[in-house]
């Protein structure tokens, strides 16, 4: 029996990187063929404005999808999340390998304040760093089909009720939670198929080739630098907000932190995420691992030799500090060290217990709206 | 024996990193050969290329010309084995770049001293001789693989 086909969106490297565009030529070739799956090709995640049409188009997606890009999985699916691309981190099997010690941290109670709007199904994002091998990515998309679609069929002969909060196909029923178009199946507008690769289109001469082109023919875009929160470690403690004398966060109108004004964020900079409590902040380009959005504290894929060429050793308070100042000097304003912004925890051990109760009674607030 | 010009080898183990007398030298690995008066040309030591091995990725951060300060940050350099942001050497201008390495960076491995260079800078500030570079190799050496150990286990 034949399944719903299952979405596949290769988000691409950012410039030209040829180890990795021959990975995504080759993983999308061989998925081209494949009937359990339809393929699609975007301009890098994180690097698309929220008006580019290679969002649009992930914001039309309405059920389940596998995405494949070039940073870590946290830092792919709260980019998505930022761009109201939203759904449950689907467990991949494919991650790299984490520290056993490590994992015991979530055991924690969590004082997270989430994300919202979130609709029923399941987003799985996939490292492209993890294997050079196309076929482990190939292998771990059928077990993610077949997982998806053995789904489906328990919603089909379980409980046709929609109390039963974990099927996926509920989605696919047309709550319009993203604010974009919600017709259904028919979702797609012209201008957004181009990003789905057809299998018609490619027989000849060979797959990958008609890829590359494929490729070529998209307008480059611009990179961009900014932070990205990871609302499910995030508490709200808006210690960012005090930190960054830039303009770049700001608050909803649930008093939730968030990421306004992107573009004011100073490339490179990622003293925000330096400073968080709870690592909550992401900049999906840095080279530190803890900064971009691994999981714990897993070491780099390769050997970094930073140091070496000169790069810092510095506490992450005091480099914090550097990198601030420095972008202030930058812009022509006064240095301010460490006399603006920085929580008491830095200063002395213990934390405000009058700031817990406001936090608390924003919690509750959540609460009641049922979030 | 011991000729002026003849370059300098610091041992890596068996590798043997060669540091031509005809140059300055910063502390985080780059030399520079001045083509005038406080214009220099700047690239990666042997040394910088050995631990970097095959690197098939450059790619700058600032655009040329901008004024640099030191240490700032100003590229990424990705090789199948390692990786690094890449840091200005002293403060002073970024003039140009070796447009052909953003194309193909091979030049980096090939020929380090030649047509790999990566970017023209002036500046004033005071660079290592080839000796002190040497010693400052060899200073640095033991917790340089002491470093790359910790990485690898």
């Amino acid at each position: 029996m034949a399944g719903k086909k299952l979405t596949v969106v290769i988000s691409q490297a950012q410039g030209k990187h040829p180890v990795r565009s021959k990975l995504e030529e080759e993983v999308a070739a061989a998925l081209l063929m494949d009937p359990q799956v339809s393929v699609s090709l975007v301009p890098h995640l994180y690097d698309m404005s929220a008006d580019h049409t290679g969002l649009v188009f992930l914001r039309s997606l309405k059920g389940p999808f596998v995405l494949l890009g070039w940073q870590y999985p946290r830092a792919l699916h709260w980019t998505l999340d930022r761009q109201q691309i939203r759904g449950h981190m689907g467990i991949t099997e494919l991650i790299e390998e984490i520290d056993d010690d490590e994992e015991a941290i979530d055991d924690q109670p969590s004082q997270a304040i989430g994300s919202t709007e979130m609709p029923n199904r399941n987003i799985y994002c996939i490292d492209l760093r993890v294997s050079s091998n196309p076929q482990e990515y190939i292998e771990e998309i059928h077990r993610i089909y077949e997982e998806e679609n053995q789904q489906l069929v328990q919603l089909t002969f379980g409980s046709l009720t929609n109390g039963n909060g974990s099927s996926n196909g509920v989605a696919q029923n047309g709550s319009a939670t993203n604010g974009s178009s919600s017709n259904g199946n028919s979702g797609l507008t012209f201008d957004l198929t181009q990003y789905i690769l057809n299998p018609a289109e490619s027989d000849t001469p060979s797959a990958k080739e008609e890829i590359a082109q494929f490729k070529a023919t998209q307008p480059p875009i611009k990179r961009r630098w900014y932070p990205v929160i990871d609302y499910s470690r995030c508490t709200n403690c808006m210690e960012c907000i005090d930190f960054c004398l830039f303009g770049v966060y700001g608050v909803d109108n649930l008093d939730r932190i968030l990421v306004e004004e992107q573009d004011n964020c100073k490339k490179g900079c990622p003293a925000c995420s330096r400073v968080c409590p709870e690592n909550a902040i992401i900049f999906p380009g840095h080279k530190t691992p803890a900064i971009a959005g691994a999981e714990g504290e897993v070491a780099g894929l390769k050997i970094d030799l930073s140091k070496l060429f000169g790069g810092s050793d510095d506490d992450a308070v005091d480099l914090a500090i550097r990198e601030r100042d420095a972008e202030l000097m930058a812009d022509g304003r006064e240095m301010v060290g460490k006399s603006v912004g920085l929580a008491e925890r830095h200063t002395t051990s213990s934390r405000c217990r009058g700031e817990r109760d406001e936090l608390d009674d924003l919690m509750d607030e959540l609460d009641s709206l049922g979030i | 024996m011991n000729d002026a010009s003849d370059p300098l080898i610091f041992m890596m183990g068996q590798y043997e990193a060669i540091i031509p007398q005809d140059r300055v030298y910063s502390s985080n690995h780059l030399w520079l050969k001045e083509l005038e008066p406080d214009l220099f040309r700047v690239g990666f030591t042997s040394y910088s290329v050995r631990l970097l091995q095959d690197v098939y990725f450059l790619e700058w951060r600032v655009e040329a010309p901008t004024s640099l300060r030191l240490k700032q940050e100003i590229g990424e350099i990705e090789s199948s084995k390692a990786l690094s942001t890449l840091y200005s050497p002293a403060e002073g201008e970024l003039v140009q770049f070796n447009e052909h390495l953003l194309d193909d960076p091979t030049p980096i491995n090939t020929d380090c001293y030649g047509t790999g260079w990566l970017y023209d800078l002036r500046t004033s500030a005071i660079m290592k001789r080839p000796s002190e570079y040497v010693a400052h190799l060899d200073e640095g050496w033991e917790k340089t693989q002491n470093m790359l150990k910790g990485q690898i286990n």
